[in-house]
């Protein structure tokens, strides 16, 4: 066996130092405060579960990236993937009984192994919350509310949010039947493949591009697919969010359908400039409690420490630590500690 | 707003240049003379790339956009938009075998030696096969390591053929055609939609449908 110095590290472990472990400790603190000030109720997930809890319940390509293992009784055991998941789960066992809406947050870390990509680190700590048993425009509405209301209170007031919706892409691609060239015409449009998805779907004259931006997005895709239901639920949405003043921080991007293949509904990404990656995002997954015995409507969100932390760095925006008064004595400590002040003693 | 396109130095550098120019994105002589690796040509800031480093800028945001061939995306699969084929830089990516065996002579190979300059495209072709393979990553000249017999094959890109006939190989398959795509990262394309439209519009040119 070669020799390994105890100080070598495995891929994708993760180490924060100094002002930065303090920042993100002060950005999970002012989000769960907004969170919680929306009367969203904290949930300790467990880090580990059953292997099927994360691909059978969680399903999409995620799922690849689970990071594995033999619990003792020879199941196979996973790392918390997801958290949306678990979320799931609990309400249908453990909340079975609470009236609904059911309004949960939850912070921490998921794990998901992956292969170097620029943001994508294996270990990802993320604030989120879910709204369970709620499947109209409002609930869509309120967790973008949440949501801007956090990033406002981290100083992050221009976050721009693209909203999607998974219906549309699905009425574009109801013609193709063969379920190889579903998958193809899919990452095309995750790709956002103009020319690819035109080849698949057969229509030359679709622009997915013209289908991102403004309000006016609406419209020109009533015109080219004219997909009923998704727009019309998107343009409520929008146009809800525009009555609360939150127009200028919208745009659409009708082509998106994330990651996870639980969404049905509302898909939205959050980003701002100085940052080439999302800070965060979410949507509606109306079938996902279905895997788990009980149908229920749900949508929610989440923020990405990491990705937030990084961008309140770049704009300057960690505050500096409070200075610590000197004490000379246990005595003098105690004393300031009992006004309330951060103290140092000098020669412990 | 303006966007900053990364730009790639390497085999479709002269023709992605023509491109721009005949669509009015003028690149200064300094371009050429290839010290300067950022350059404002109004209205981008152009930066110049190693081909395989333009998904990396692309991807972290460091650059808006970019051009670059399938090639270069089929190996490294960057999480980016790809809103256009430009057309430009047509080639293939082939598997080549000396044209003394026979086509697919491979198969009866317990182990398929194959050198390239592509590993994760040669690994996906073969393993997509049920074909064990032992990819021999190299650099450059990988024509040359059938000739050596440090191959048995090669995947490699080809432009006309004359290498590999020079080097006595021949085309067994076709892999995929590779075109210069225009890339764009995922949250520019959030952000700074409407200069990117523009961008997209300039580039299609007389394409446009």
């Amino acid at each position: 066996m070669r020799h390994r110095s105890l100080l070598e590290i495995p891929s994708g472990v993760q180490c924060f130092l100094g002002d930065e472990a303090r920042l993100r400790r002060e950005i999970e603190r002012v989000a769960v405060e907004v969170f919680r000030g929306w009367s969203y109720e904290e949930i300790v997930l467990p880090l580990f579960d059953f292997d099927d809890v994360f691909t059978r319940g969680g399903g999409g390509s995620p799922a690849d990236g689970v990071y594995r293992f033999i619990g003792r009784d020879g199941e196979v055991m996973a790392l918390r993937a997801d958290f949306t998941a678990l979320v799931a789960k609990v309400v249908v066992s453990r909340l079975s009984r609470r009236e609904l809406p059911l309004r949960l947050l939850y912070g921490g870390e998921v794990l998901r192994y992956q292969p170097p990509r620029a943001g994508r680190r294996e270990e990802l700590f993320q604030v989120g919350l879910e709204l369970l048993g709620a499947g109209g425009v409002q609930a869509d509405v309120e967790v973008i509310l949440v949501a801007r209301e956090a990033l406002s209170k981290l100083g992050i007031d221009d976050a721009v949010f693209t909203l999607g919706h998974v219906g549309f892409a699905l009425d574009l691609l109801a013609g193709v039947e063969d379920p190889e060239k579903r998958v193809a015409a899919l990452e095309a449009l995750r790709r956002r493949d103009r020319d690819g998805v035109r080849r698949i779907v057969g229509n030359a004259s679709l622009d997915l591009t013209e289908l991102s931006g403004g309000a006016e997005v609406l419209e020109r895709a009533r015109d080219a697919a004219g997909s009923g239901e998704a727009l019309a639920r998107l343009e409520s949405i929008v146009s809800e969010l525009g009555t609360l003043g939150l127009g200028g921080q919208i745009r659409l991007d009708l082509s998106e359908v994330r990651d996870f293949d639980y969404y049905t509904g509302l898909v939205f990404e959050i980003h701002a400039q100085g940052s080439g990656l999302e800070l965060g995002g979410g949507g509606r997954y109306d079938s996902l409690l279905g895997r788990f015995g009980r149908e229920m409507p749900a949508v929610g969100f989440y923020l990405s420490l990491d990705r937030v932390s990084e961008l309140l760095v770049k704009r300057g925006l960690s505050s500096p630590e409070r200075e610590s008064s000197l004490a000379g004595s246990l005595n003098d400590a105690l004393a300031a500690r009992t006004r309330g002040e951060r103290v140092r003693l000098v020669k412990p | 707003m303006t966007l900053t396109l990364a730009l790639p130095t390497g085999r479709i550098f002269e023709e992605t240049s023509a491109l721009l120019q005949s669509r009015g994105v003028s690149l200064p002589p300094s371009v050429r003379a290839g010290r300067r690796l950022r350059i404002e040509a109004h209205p981008f800031t152009l930066v110049l790339a190693k081909d395989r480093d333009v998904p990396t800028y692309v991807e972290h945001g460091v650059a808006d956009a970019g051009i670059v061939g399938v090639d270069v995306l089929s190996e490294s699969r960057p999480d980016v938009f790809e809103p256009l084929d430009l057309g430009i830089g047509a080639c293939r990516m082939v598997l080549a075998r000396p044209a003394s065996r026979p086509a697919g002579f491979f198969r009866d190979l317990s182990v398929v030696r194959v050198a390239t300059k592509y590993p994760a495209v040669t690994t996906r072709f073969f393993h997509g096969r049920g074909i064990p393979v032992e990819v021999i990553p190299l650099a450059g000249s990988v024509e040359l390591a059938p000739v050596l017999g440090l191959a048995d094959c090669i995947v490699d890109l080809v432009q006309t053929g004359g290498t590999l006939a020079a080097n006595g190989l021949e085309i067994d398959e076709v892999l995929f055609e590779s075109t210069a795509r225009l890339i764009v990262n995922r949250a520019c394309f959030r952000l700074k939609t409407e200069a990117l439209r523009g961008l997209v519009r300039r580039l299609e040119g007389d394409r446009a449908s």
